[in-house]
């Protein structure tokens, strides 16, 4: 029950964002490797642990050089057998342009995450274990996501957009008294572009 | 809508259930007897048992061996999938227990003349296979026997710890462990104190293979498990989950929600650290044999228990003094001789009271998390000693 309204609530927040998209955000989507990893002690890790994002952006302060903007995601992750989670993240991203094309890109992030487990659970209820469904945990999901992105239309600084993030992040709590916090990466791969009412502002 | 039913499909795809085994699966038979409520204080132990159970610990396992033989109980669950109940002839992982077989089959190999534990390691070592562990190259195998190399713990190493969360159903060799001690800062210099570390088991390890040109575990199978007619032990290396093994759980995020970990030690499936799966009835058969002078000489026996104490104590536990591949820990009822391990959803522990005469070995199916505080803190073994030996 617990996670039918989870999942409504994530489902209510993807129509919200789709509504502010449409008026002329872009829509960026990702998608990723996530990893428990100690963040810039390694990159590209095995299993691979799929996940997939989407979200959009907001014009806020911009020159030639550089763009501040907020932007808000929303996301799933699977990591057998570990955990699943969905999160929602708000985040202050800052890109230095280039004039070849090239952006260098930057986000520091907070989120609410909410994972299950990926196995059976048993839970102990009166002095036995039961098997009931797993009611998921709630996270506090800090992040900060450093890359690169390439300009498609290298000369027009609202173009669409292709980028590669290392996101590192922390799951807190994680297990109290016994693991105060993991760390967490995610590779992305993705692409910004604007589906619905594409305008150059410059 | 297709968002929503991919997002459905993902949640329910997402979570695996486990299966469901019937109790042939995990049938042994052998003649230990099982919950012998003949046996005096048979009602103490069952009860020390119950209490674990009714903490939360899923399957609990207990032998005592005193004046009137070996007795051995059971209480919980082999499985919870599948409500298999535990039985003292189940198998189990006992993770560092295996450490005393290590340290007695290096004595053992000392006796016959294949060693010197006061010779450094690289004398049988490789210059290759302790490149960059800080100490490696000038330390004892008694140094190593009694953690005071000073090597750095590689299970400490946060790197190593998340990346066994990122693939827990990998199999480690002995070699991509010790990457994670080297280039890591020694304790202290060798001989200056002690601090356990699995590193230093992982290259004993390597040692026995070298001087007895075999993996360890097939030295432990002919010098140990076999004479002492151990017929539920064995080493991960050779069935990493054998048949009818007990499933392991734990308790994760510490709220008692568990889940089936049985398929997640693979790192200690190939290393003398850990890796050992047995049953209380076969630990108690080693420590007690072992202790009643049957696997070592008696200037073995002097030297295996040659007791040194850290320079800092631990002042939340019992008094700890280590030995090789032993521990002495000052209880209330005297002196007690232990080693305990843990693997990923399980843990074990075997303890022997000189002055009783007296050997204890429990084991349970789960760990970490609230569940530890049931089963190996000082509190749960002051609970065990107590129903025992009062």
């Amino acid at each position: 029950m617990h996670k039918t309204r989870i999942f409504y609530f994530f489902l209510l927040l993807s129509v919200l964002l789709l509504q502010e998209i449409q008026a002329q955000q872009p829509v960026i989507i990702s998608v990723f490797n996530e990893s428990t990893t100690i963040p810039y002690t390694t990159s590209l890790n095995t299993p691979i642990h799929p996940g997939i994002q989407v979200g959009t952006e907001f014009a806020w302060k911009e020159t030639k050089r550089i763009r501040l903007y907020p932007s808000v995601r929303i996301g799933y992750m699977f990591h057998k057998p570990l955990f699943q989670g969905i999160y929602v993240s708000v985040e202050m991203g800052f890109d230095l342009k280039t004039n070849f094309g090239l952006n260098l890109k930057s986000k520091l992030g907070v989120g609410y995450l909410h994972t299950f487990t990926t196995k059976q659970e048993f839970q102990f209820e009166n002095g036995q274990y039961v098997s009931n469904s797993d009611k998921g945990n709630s996270r506090v999901m800090p992040s900060l996501s450093l890359g690169f992105g390439y300009r498609l239309k290298k000369n027009d600084f609202n173009s669409p957009e292709v980028f590669v993030l290392y996101e590192s992040w922390i799951e807190y709590p994680y297990s109290p008294e016994f693991i105060p916090l993991m760390s967490h990466t995610n590779m992305h791969l993705g692409l910004k572009f604007f589906p619905f009412n594409y305008q150059k502002q410059d | 809508m297709k968002l929503r039913n991919l997002f459905i499909v993902l949640f329910f795809l997402g979570c695996e259930q486990e299966p469901i085994y019937e109790d042939s699966y995990f049938a042994c038979i052998s003649t230990i007897q099982d919950n012998n409520v003949n046996a005096p204080g048979s009602q103490s132990y069952e009860s020390t048992l119950q209490n674990m159970i009714n903490s939360g610990i899923p399957g609990a396992m207990l032998t005592v061996h005193n004046e009137n033989g070996y007795s051995s109980y059971a209480k919980g669950y082999a499985d919870l999938a599948s409500k298999v109940a535990l039985q003292p002839c189940h198998i189990t992982r006992v993770g560092s227990t295996v450490k005393t077989f290590t340290s007695v089959s290096i004595l053992l190999l000392q006796e016959s003349g294949k060693l010197n534990i006061d010779d450094p390691i690289s004398n049988y070592l490789s210059r290759e296979q302790i490149k960059d562990i800080e100490n490696a190259s000038k330390v004892t195998i008694r140094q190593l026997l009694q953690h005071s190399s000073g090597i750095y713990n590689y299970i400490q190493n946060l790197q190593f710890q998340t990346a066994s969360l990122n693939d827990l159903t990998k199999i480690w060799q002995p070699e991509e462990l010790l990457d994670y001690a080297r280039g890591k800062d020694a304790y202290f210099s060798p001989g200056t104190n002690v601090r356990y570390s699995n590193t230093n088991y992982i290259l004993l390890g390597m040692i026995i293979d070298e001087v007895t040109q075999r993996p360890f575990y097939e030295f432990f199978e002919e010098q140990i498990f076999r004479p002492l007619g151990m017929e539920f032990t064995e080493f991960a290396a050779i069935n990493h989950v054998p048949k009818g093994i007990i499933r392991g759980y734990i308790d994760l995020y510490s709220n008692l929600n568990l889940i089936d970990t049985t398929y997640y030690s693979g790192w200690d499936y190939f290393t003398a650290d850990g890796g050992l799966i047995s049953n209380t009835y076969d630990l108690n058969i080693f420590l007690t044999n072992l202790f009643h002078g049957k696997l070592l000489s008696e200037s073995s026996m002097e030297e295996f228990t040659n007791w040194s104490s850290p320079n800092e104590s631990d002042h939340d536990g019992f008094p700890t003094y280590y030995g090789l591949g032993i521990f002495k820990v000052d209880t209330d009822y005297g002196p007690a001789y232990l080693h305990s391990g843990d693997a990923i959803g399980y843990f074990a522990s075997m303890v022997y009271f000189p002055k009783q005469d007296i050997t204890i070995s429990w084991a349970v199916n789960g760990n970490y998390g609230r569940l530890d505080k049931y089963s190996q803190s000082t509190e749960a073994m002051e609970s065990i000693f107590k129903a025992i030996l009062k």
